[in-house]
């Protein structure tokens, strides 16, 4: 079952072929499953976290070697509601076969509730160095609304535990949620903005299928936020967290200088990294891989001796290309032109075609030595990643 | 097999509604005469198209002699079938025209039925005597003295007469067989005249190809005889006929007032029509029999092949189709925002749904269809009658005389209580009252003159929606009147879209123009660009409505798992082949096509 990786010819000029220097940990346990929640998650089943840690163990020992790595990030789920002794077990798993370049990222997400002394201290001991907070709103009637089980005071009081032993401490905020306005989600993010932290993320809430959410809507129970107010809520988010130095470089990122999320910077950047445990997505050797998203079926997976694999994808070198270039756009300063050429073999201009020139016509594009999109693009990216996706799809 | 005298043999038809019994009833009389035995009886023997039997209906007519022995004399009974539905209404006539009797059957709880009520008329029209007979007589809730009131009312037909029977159970089909001898007239003829054979139907045998129905009317056919059809011009050679008993059991004549078959070596059936004459070369008939014409196909529509390159597939497809229902035919066609496909003529909306369902089960094609359209008229200035078959056809209005539309006469029979709501149905319709009966204490027969596009679509459907399912309806054509009719086009960003043209009453156009754009809106998703839908007559816009230019579209998440669950996507999209048709440079998904005729009938309510 060992996974090799001396048959691939590492090309300098390719990075998407390069070693991975990023691994992905999804720890699938949660109190409870928000609403809005379709991430693969197992809510209230704490007797499985023995049985998840050995399949994480199993999965990667599969790796035929030591590699050496400049991010990590656990992600979930809740990394934070593993016991102490259980974040060390899980570490070690990691360590197993990887070893923590100077200066790596280790990020773990953490429920505001679960950051007592004790975890805060195994987070710490364990390299945990970037806190990612799973704050979503700190208004009382938003968080209950959101099925969030923490209040605006746990926030404040992780937000200074987090602080105590991360260099970075980041928090998730959601808006447009169900009956949210224009005025309360100003005042939200204000006082999101007093916590002072070194990264934000906003998300608009999405209605995920599968989700009770999703099922709300669908029985015209919730209303989803319109257009308009979608996109003044967004616009003004942009602007003020610009305003509190929290500038934006990704489509929902913002961060202070020298604070951007290097692990997810990986993933916009069209770079290898490895992935471990349910719903984990991979990409290695230019293969895109997922892990089965259900926690039980990659458990019997895994203890049968088989990879947990759901889905393996690998692009022809256009539509990579085209890929490549899409998600680049989602970045802030999306891509340098000479490099992306280089490393795919396709021009982004020969990418963009007809729709470059016009695009750059109606101000939603520019390009020089970088190709990058403009506010006004990323507001409708999903409109032009499609039409660059669409044509070889 | 010794020549039945002509004095022993009865040619008849069974009218009935849907589900009344008739081919359980022409089981029984199969079994009671001995011409099949109840081992080999396959249920429902007539209906042997596994498509008429999905839908419960006999689409086309069959013929079938059955030799019986009654007070020791052999009789020949040929039970000739019937279309069931109007939109046969000619090969129903031709039918007719080979039956000397028809028995009138009517379920013993449901009653007289609309449909039952024209068939009938139209066999009375033909001079056919009628046996009236209720069916289903051992039914628990049954109430056969009043369907047979009903029956007097609406037909004219003795209620006393009635043959009360149970199909099902063999309940008095003895007396039945009894009365067809005793009250339908032998059939007359002289089997030294020149020929004169009516053909009433046929099919297409893979092997031995077109075989032909003929009823003899005069003269004698024999296997060798060369054969003229009087009305294609085409002569032929009799390699075989005989007789369907039911199998089909070779003769070496047939004789007057006979009915059977001939197999003459043609290829295709284009040139066996229905109604057509058949003489010998030797001795041929002076005229033919009256009263034929060529398929007349009152309904088009274009079909396109969803997928650009099935267009060869799709013409096939209706090439094999064609050559066993003569009565469709298909004409390629381009539409700027459908691509190439082709113009289909059907004789009715049934017509077209079982030529569309046989097309997608018997080929693997799929197809997009437009709205269906009756075939107009127009006359221009300059005095030519052009028929219409597709809107774009129209010219412009400078150039028209007179536009006409065909216009039916519509039997509505209901329970009495929902009269209102079905006269308001009609009058909504452009209807105009003709006569309204009382059939019973209860049940009321209502006569409107329609348009014909106004009863095609829905009609039937509105018509069991306002009547809880107890209403039923039939139509006759009465022929080609002037209207107040114009195209209406629809406009999207300036473009017109010829395939979402469509032909309607001008007093309607504004309340339709609105409806469609409507709902034009709701289909076409967000561009980045203004989107307008506007509907027009000429160069008037009747309405508009505008699909707001997209302000916003972004995800907000996409990490890794993000990015394999996008792709993932992406590979089950491209394996549900989702399509849109681009009219300059707006996507149009193919859904809209035939969302049109929806709304245009839904906003009547």
């Amino acid at each position: 079952m060992n996974q090799r990786f001396d048959n691939v010819d590492r090309d300098t000029f390719r990075p998407a072929l390069a070693l991975p220097r990023s691994v992905y940990v999804h720890v699938p346990f949660c109190r409870h499953r928000c609403g809005y929640c379709n991430f693969s998650v197992v809510a209230g089943r704490d007797y499985l976290v023995d049985r998840f840690l050995n399949a994480i163990e199993t999965e990667i020992g599969w790796l035929d070697r030591q590699f050496e790595i400049d991010t990590l990030f656990l992600g979930g789920g809740t990394p934070s509601h593993l016991s102490p002794a259980n974040l060390e077990r899980l570490m070690a798993a990691i360590r197993a076969r990887f070893s923590l370049a100077d200066n790596a990222e280790v990020t773990a997400e953490c429920n505001p509730n679960d950051l007592d002394e004790a975890t805060a201290s195994a987070l710490a001991a364990i390299g945990v160095n970037r806190v990612s907070l799973g704050v979503q709103s700190l208004d009382a009637a938003k968080l209950a609304s959101l099925e969030r089980d923490h209040t605006a005071d746990d926030v404040h009081r992780a937000v200074e535990r987090a602080r105590s032993f991360a260099t970075s401490v980041s928090v998730d905020l959601i808006f447009a949620a169900p009956g949210e306005t224009r005025d309360a989600w100003q005042v939200d993010l204000d006082a999101a903005l007093r916590l002072q932290t070194d990264h934000v993320s906003a998300y608009e809430l999405t209605y995920e299928k599968g989700t009770q959410f999703w099922n709300r809507l669908n029985a015209e129970a919730i209303t989803e936020a319109d257009e308009d107010t979608q996109a003044d809520m967004y616009t003004h988010a942009i602007e003020r967290l610009n305003d509190a130095g929290l500038a934006q470089y990704e489509i929902s990122s913002f961060a202070k200088e020298g604070h951007r999320c290097r692990h997810n910077e990986v993933y916009w950047n069209g770079r290898p990294y490895f992935a471990f445990g349910p719903s984990a997505a991979r990409f290695v050797d230019g293969v895109r891989e997922m892990n089965h998203l259900s926690t039980m079926k990659y458990f019997k997976q895994v203890e049968a001796g088989e990879r947990p694999i759901d889905f393996r994808e690998q692009l022809s070198p256009e539509p990579a290309a085209r890929e490549r270039l899409a998600i680049a756009l989602r970045h802030v300063d999306g891509v340098e032109c000479e490099s992306f050429e280089r490393e795919t073999g396709f021009s982004v201009a020969q990418l963009l075609g007809k729709h470059g020139p016009s695009w750059q016509q109606d101000g939603l594009l520019v390009m020089d030595d970088r190709v990058r999109l403009t506010s006004a693009g990323r507001m409708i990216y999903n409109h032009i990643s499609s039409l660059i996706e669409r044509a070889v799809a | 097999m010794a020549r039945t005298p002509t004095e022993n043999i009865r040619n008849f038809c069974i009218i009935a509604h849907i589900d009344h019994g008739k081919s359980t009833l022409a089981d029984r009389l199969l079994e009671h005469t001995g011409t099949i035995t109840t081992r080999e009886m396959q249920d429902q023997v007539l209906d042997d198209m596994e498509l008429e039997r999905q839908r419960g209906i006999t689409i086309k007519a069959r013929a079938v002699a059955m030799p019986v022995k009654v007070n020791g004399k052999t009789y020949e009974l040929n039970l000739i079938d019937t279309p069931g539905h109007v939109d046969f209404q000619y090969e129903v006539s031709r039918s007719l025209m080979c039956c000397e009797g028809a028995l009138l059957l009517a379920d013993a709880f449901q009653g007289v039925e609309a449909q039952t009520v024209a068939t009938g008329y139209a066999a009375i029209e033909h001079d056919l005597n009628i046996i009236p007979v209720i069916n289903k007589i051992d039914l628990q809730y049954q109430r056969a003295d009043e369907v047979a009131r009903e029956m007097e009312q609406s037909l004219g037909v003795d209620a006393d007469e009635c043959v009360r029977v149970s199909a099902k159970s063999g309940i008095n089909i003895d007396q039945l067989l009894e009365a067809i001898i005793d009250r339908i007239p032998a059939p007359t003829g002289d089997d030294k005249a020149a020929l004169q054979a009516m053909v009433f139907d046929s099919h297409y045998d893979e092997f031995r190809g077109a075989i032909t129905y003929v009823r003899i009317m005069e003269g004698t056919v024999k296997k060798g005889d060369k054969v003229q059809f009087m009305r294609s011009g085409t002569t032929h050679e009799v390699v075989e006929l005989g007789q369907f008993r039911p199998q089909q059991t070779p003769c070496g004549a047939l004789f007057p007032g006979q009915v059977g078959y001939l197999v003459c070596n043609i290829k295709s059936l284009e040139q066996v029509n229905c109604g057509d004459t058949i003489t010998t070369v030797s001795k041929p008939a002076s005229e033919p029999l009256p009263g034929y014409h060529e398929p007349k196909r009152m309904v088009y529509c274009g079909l396109y092949p969803s997928d650009g390159q099935d267009f060869k597939e799709l013409r096939e497809a209706l090439g094999k189709l064609a050559i066993n229902d003569p009565s469709f035919e298909f004409i390629p066609e381009s539409s700027d925002a459908l691509g190439f496909g082709f113009r289909c003529g059907f004789l009715g909306m049934l017509h077209m749904e079982v030529v569309q369902q046989r097309l997608e089960q018997e080929s693997d094609v799929d197809l997009v269809q437009t709205a269906p359209n009756v075939t107009y008229e127009v006359i221009t200035k300059r005095g030519e009658t052009l028929e219409i078959h597709r809107p774009q056809e129209v010219p412009d209005s400078g150039e028209i005389e007179e536009f006409r539309q065909p216009i039916v006469r519509v039997n509505l029979i209901q329970p009495e209580e929902y009269v209102g709501a079905v006269i308001k149905l009609c009058q909504e319709r452009r209807g105009i009252q003709q006569n309204t009966e009382y059939l019973s204490a209860t049940r009321v027969m209502l006569s409107y003159d329609l348009p014909l596009a106004e009863v095609i679509y829905d009609m039937h459907d509105r018509l069991k929606s306002a009547t809880r399912g107890y209403g039923t309806m039939d139509y006759d054509v009465l022929g080609y009147f002037p209207a107040d009719l114009v195209r209406m086009d629809i406009l999207v960003n300036g473009n017109r879209v010829d395939a979402l043209s469509v032909i309607c009453h001008r007093g309607d156009a504004d309340r339709r123009g609105r409806a469609v754009v409507k709902k034009l809106k709701e289909e076409i998703n967000q561009h980045m660009f203004e989107v307008a839908v506007q509907a027009a007559i000429g160069s008037r816009v009747i309405a508009r409505e505008t699909v707001r230019a997209q302000r916003k579209n972004v995800t907000a998440k996409c990490y890794g798992g993000d990015i394999s669950r996008k792709r993932k996507l992406l590979q089950k999209q491209k394996a549900g082949k989702k399509r849109m048709k681009s009219v300059g440079n707006v996507d149009i998904p193919q859904k809209a096509f035939m969302a049109i005729l929806d709304t245009g009938e839904s906003n009547k309510k």
